[in-house]
C-alpha cells in the first residue's frame, strides 16, 4: 500500500475538529433501517427506528460520529468547502484513530455508530481502500456491532465497494445535483454516470445478498439498512418538480431507502453559485421533506403534487393540504367508512392516526371528540371529513374559503424566530400575511432531515 | 349503593392484586375503583379497602391478562403502570374489564373511544417515549475501576424497560444505571444478567472517581457537538424542543 501523509503533529482533538467541520454539511446521517441484536461477543446492536443521541445547536439530531476520513481532495467542486482550490488546513485520521474514537464514544452512549465519508486522497481506489481498512479493523479487531454508514466513492473499484458493503449497514453515494448540467457546471470532476454506477452496484448487491440469505442463513449481509443519497437544494436553478421527479426515480428505479435534501449553504462565495442573502433555503428544504414523506408513506406520486405548469411547492401550504385543495371533489370523506389509503390523503390525518382510526372504528362509531383523542388535527381535518354523515361545523367546501381558514392555523415549522425566519419569502412581502400555515408530521419531517 | 375504593400500593404487584380483589367482590365494576397510595379526599358514602400486595395473586392476574388480552396489551399495561400518573391503577383496571367483556380481548387497545383504554394508551406512550429518549440521551461515565456509570432522572419508573437495551448492547461490560429520582439502580455485570437494586445506598464518592481517559472523551464529544452544528442554521428553540432541558441536565456535552 502507498503511504499517505498524516500530520503527525496534530492531536486527535484538532483532527476531530477539522474533520467534523468538514463533514457537517452531509445531512444523511440517520442510524435507522436495521434491527440487530448484540451477539454477546462484541459491542453493539442496532435498532430499526434509529436513535438520536443528542441535538446540536442547529436543532439537528446527532446520531452517528459523522466525520471525514480526510479533507484532502483532488476534486474542485464549487459548492464544497473541501475543494482543492480552497486554502484550508488539511488533515487525515488513521484507521486506528477512527476506531478508538468510535469505540470510546459508543460505549459512553454518545453515538449510535460511525458515519464515515471522505475527500478523495490521491485517487478513488486509494481512498476507498482506506475506508475499507478502517471498517475492517472496527468490525473484526474491535468487534464493533453498532451502526456504520459509509460513503461509496464514485470511480472506485467495484470489488472494493463490494468488500466495504459487507461490513457496513448503510452505504450512500451523493448525487448532490439533480441534473447532469448542474453537476458538470459545479462539479467539473464528477460525472453523473460515475455516481449512478456504484448506486446501481449497491442496489444489485443488496438484492443478491437478500437472495443468498434465503438460501444460507449465515451468509454475510450486504448493506442491510439500504442505501441513501443527498441532493443539494438551491445551488442550481432546478425546480421542485425536477427534484421530486429525480427523488421518485431514485426510490423506484434504484430502490433507495432515503433521499436527503440539504439546503445549500454558500461556504465558498464562488461566482457560479447563487448568493443567498436570506440564508439557506430552509422552507424549501422543509417542503421537499414533507413531499418526500408523501411519496414514501402516503402513496402519492410526484406528478400528483407538482407538474410542469406548477413546478414549485406552495410556500404557504404544505404539499398535502395543497393537493387536497385542488381535489375538493373527493371531499368530504366519511371517516367511519373510508379506506386506509383515502384516510391518508386527508389533511390533519397522519399515518399513525389513520392506523388508529382503522383500529378504533372496529369497536365503535367514531365521533369528532374521538378523532381528537386519536390524534387527528381537527383544525385542519374538519373541512375534509364527516363523522356519521355530518361535518363538524357548517362549512363550505370551497377552495378560497378553506384556504383562508387553513392559513389562520399557525403552521408548526421547525424553524422561525431564533434568527432564522422566512427570509426567502421577502419576494412575496406584498401578500401581507402574518399567519403561517400548519402542517402534519412536522416532527417526522424534522427528524427526516437528519 | 356506595362506591368502594381499593387502596393499592404503587407497584405492578399492588395494582394486580387490587384487580383480583375487585373481581372477587363480584359487584358492578362501575362502583369499584382502584386508588394508589393513601386516600386523599375521603368521600362520604364510600368504603375504603386497603389491599395488601400478594405476589402469587399478582402472577395469576398477569397470566390472565396475557392469555385473554394478548402479550402486546400486557406490555402496554406494564408500561402504563410504570407511569408517574396517579390515575393509572383505575385506568388499567377498567381497561382489563373492557377487554374481558370484548369478544376478542386482544383488540382492546384499539378501543380508543373508551376513556380508560385511551388513558392506558396515553400512559403507555408516555413511558415508551421516555424509554426511547433515554436510549439515546443517557450518558455513561467510565469510573476508575472500569465500571460504566450513568445517572438519569426520568419522570416515569422506566429503569426495567431501559436495562435490556443496554444489557444487549454492552453485554461484555460492567455498567450501572442509577435512577436519581427513585434511588434505585440497575446493575449489569459483564456477560451476566442484569438485576435491579432497591433500598441500597450508592457510594457517591466512588461515582466521581473517573478513569484516566474519561474527561478527555467528554471533552472530545463536547467539541464534536460544537463542530457539527451549522451556524447558518442555528436554532436553539428547535434544539430545546427536541432535547428538553430536563435531559440536558444529565448529559456531559451540556455541562458547563
Amino acid at each position: 500500500m502507498m503511504n499517505y501523509k498524516v500530520s503527525e503533529e496534530m492531536s486527535v482533538m484538532e483532527k476531530l475538529g477539522i474533520l467534523t467541520d468538514a463533514a457537517k454539511y452531509d445531512v444523511a446521517c440517520t442510524s435507522s433501517g436495521v434491527d440487530r441484536k448484540g451477539s454477546g461477543s462484541g459491542m453493539g446492536n442496532t435498532v430499526a427506528g434509529g436513535i438520536c443521541h443528542s441535538f446540536s445547536a442547529d436543532g439537528r439530531c446527532i446520531s452517528l460520529l459523522k466525520i471525514l476520513f480526510t479533507n484532502e481532495c483532488i476534486y474542485d467542486c464549487k459548492y464544497c468547502i473541501n475543494r482543492k482550490s480552497n486554502d484550508v488546513v488539511r488533515t487525515s485520521f488513521t484507521p486506528d484513530e477512527v476506531c478508538e474514537l468510535t469505540m470510546g464514544f459508543y460505549k459512553r452512549n454518545y453515538i449510535e455508530g460511525l458515519f464515515l465519508s471522505s475527500g478523495i486522497l490521491y485517487n478513488p481506489d486509494f481512498t476507498m481502500e482506506l475506508i475499507y481498512q478502517t471498517l475492517y479493523k472496527l468490525r473484526r479487531e474491535h468487534r464493533f456491532q453498532g451502526y456504520i454508514h459509509v460513503k461509496a466513492i464514485p470511480g472506485a473499484d467495484p470489488f472494493l465497494i463490494q468488500k466495504t458493503g459487507l461490513l457496513a449497514d448503510r452505504m450512500s453515494v451523493n448525487l448532490e445535483l439533480p441534473t447532469a448540467e448542474g453537476l458538470s457546471r459545479l462539479a467539473p470532476n464528477k460525472h453523473r454516470k460515475n455516481i449512478l454506477a456504484p448506486m446501481r452496484q449497491i442496489q444489485n448487491g443488496i438484492k443478491s445478498s437478500k437472495n443468498e440469505i434465503v438460501l444460507y442463513k449465515n451468509a454475510p449481509r450486504f448493506v442491510p439498512a439500504g442505501q441513501s443519497t443527498q441532493l443539494i437544494v438551491g445551488a442550481t436553478p432546478e425546480n421542485d418538480y425536477q427534484l421530486m421527479t429525480v427523488a421518485e426515480n431514485l426510490y423506484e428505479k434504484f430502490e433507495l431507502k432515503r433521499v436527503f435534501y440539504s439546503a445549500f449553504v454558500n461556504v465558498n462565495e464562488d461566482k457560479e453559485l447563487p448568493a443567498l442573502p436570506g440564508g439557506p433555503p430552509l422552507l424549501r428544504e422543509h417542503r421537499l421533506y414533507q413531499a418526500d414523506w408523501l411519496l414514501r408513506f402516503y402513496g402519492f406520486k410526484a406528478g400528483e403534487l407538482l407538474s410542469e405548469a406548477r413546478p414549485n411547492f406552495n410556500i404557504l401550504l404544505d404539499p398535502k393540504a395543497d393537493w387536497a385543495l385542488r381535489h375538493l371533489e373527493m371531499f368530504p370523506v366519511e371517516v367511519n367508512r373510508a379506506d386506509y389509503q383515502l384516510l391518508l390523503r386527508i389533511p390533519g390525518i397522519g399515518v399513525k392516526s389513520a392506523q388508529r382510526i382503522v383500529m378504533a372504528r372496529r369497536s365503535s362509531f367514531l365521533s369528532f371528540p374521538d378523532l381528537k383523542k386519536i390524534g387527528v388535527v381537527l383544525k385542519r381535518a374538519l373541512y375534509f371529513i364527516t363523522c356519521n354523515g355530518k361535518m363538524m361545523y357548517n362549512t363550505k367546501i370551497e377552495e378560497d374559503y378553506i384556504t383562508r381558514n387553513l392559513l389562520t392555523v399557525k403552521e408548526k415549522l421547525p424553524f422561525d424566530k431564533d434568527g432564522i425566519t422566512y427570509k426567502q419569502l421577502s419576494l412575496f412581502d406584498d401578500v401581507g400575511f402574518t399567519m403561517q400555515p400548519n402542517i402534519i408530521d412536522t416532527h417526522k419531517a424534522v427528524l427526516g432531515q437528519m | 349503593m356506595e362506591e368502594k375504593y381499593l387502596i393499592c400500593e404503587d407497584s405492578l404487584e399492588g395494582i394486580f392484586t387490587g384487580i383480583y380483589k375487585a373481581y372477587s367482590l363480584k359487584e358492578d365494576h362501575s362502583r369499584l375503583h382502584i386508588q394508589i397510595g393513601e386516600e386523599e379526599n375521603l368521600r362520604l358514602f364510600a368504603e375504603y379497602i386497603p389491599i395488601v400486595p400478594d405476589a402469587g395473586t399478582a402472577v395469576r392476574v398477569s397470566r390472565t391478562i396475557q392469555r385473554e388480552l394478548g402479550e402486546e396489551t400486557y406490555i402496554s399495561i406494564c408500561r402504563a403502570l410504570a407511569s408517574m400518573d396517579k390515575q393509572k391503577g383505575e385506568a388499567v383496571y377498567k381497561t382489563v374489564v373492557c377487554g374481558l367483556q370484548m369478544q376478542n380481548g386482544r383488540q382492546v387497545m384499539g378501543n380508543l373511544t373508551n376513556p380508560y383504554v385511551h388513558k392506558v394508551f396515553e400512559l403507555n406512550r408516555g413511558t415508551n417515549n421516555e424509554v426511547l429518549h433515554l436510549m439515546g440521551f443517557l450518558r455513561f461515565q467510565e469510573l476508575e475501576n472500569g465500571i460504566l456509570f450513568s445517572k438519569i432522572g426520568p419522570k416515569n419508573n422506566i429503569l426495567t424497560f431501559l436495562a435490556p437495551h443496554f444489557a444487549d448492547r454492552l453485554s461484555l461490560l460492567n455498567f450501572v444505571i442509577y435512577d436519581d429520582i427513585r434511588g434505585i439502580f440497575v446493575v449489569h455485570p459483564a456477560s451476566k444478567d442484569w438485576y435491579l437494586v432497591t433500598n441500597a445506598e450508592i457510594d457517591s464518592e466512588m461515582m466521581e472517581n473517573y478513569s484516566r481517559e474519561e474527561l478527555e472523551y467528554q471533552e472530545l464529544f463536547t467539541y464534536f457537538c460544537h463542530k457539527i452544528a451549522i451556524k447558518e442554521r442555528k436554532n436553539l428553540n428547535l434544539q430545546r424542543s427536541m432535547l428538553p432541558l430536563r435531559f440536558q441536565e444529565y448529559m456531559v456535552e451540556f455541562r458547563k
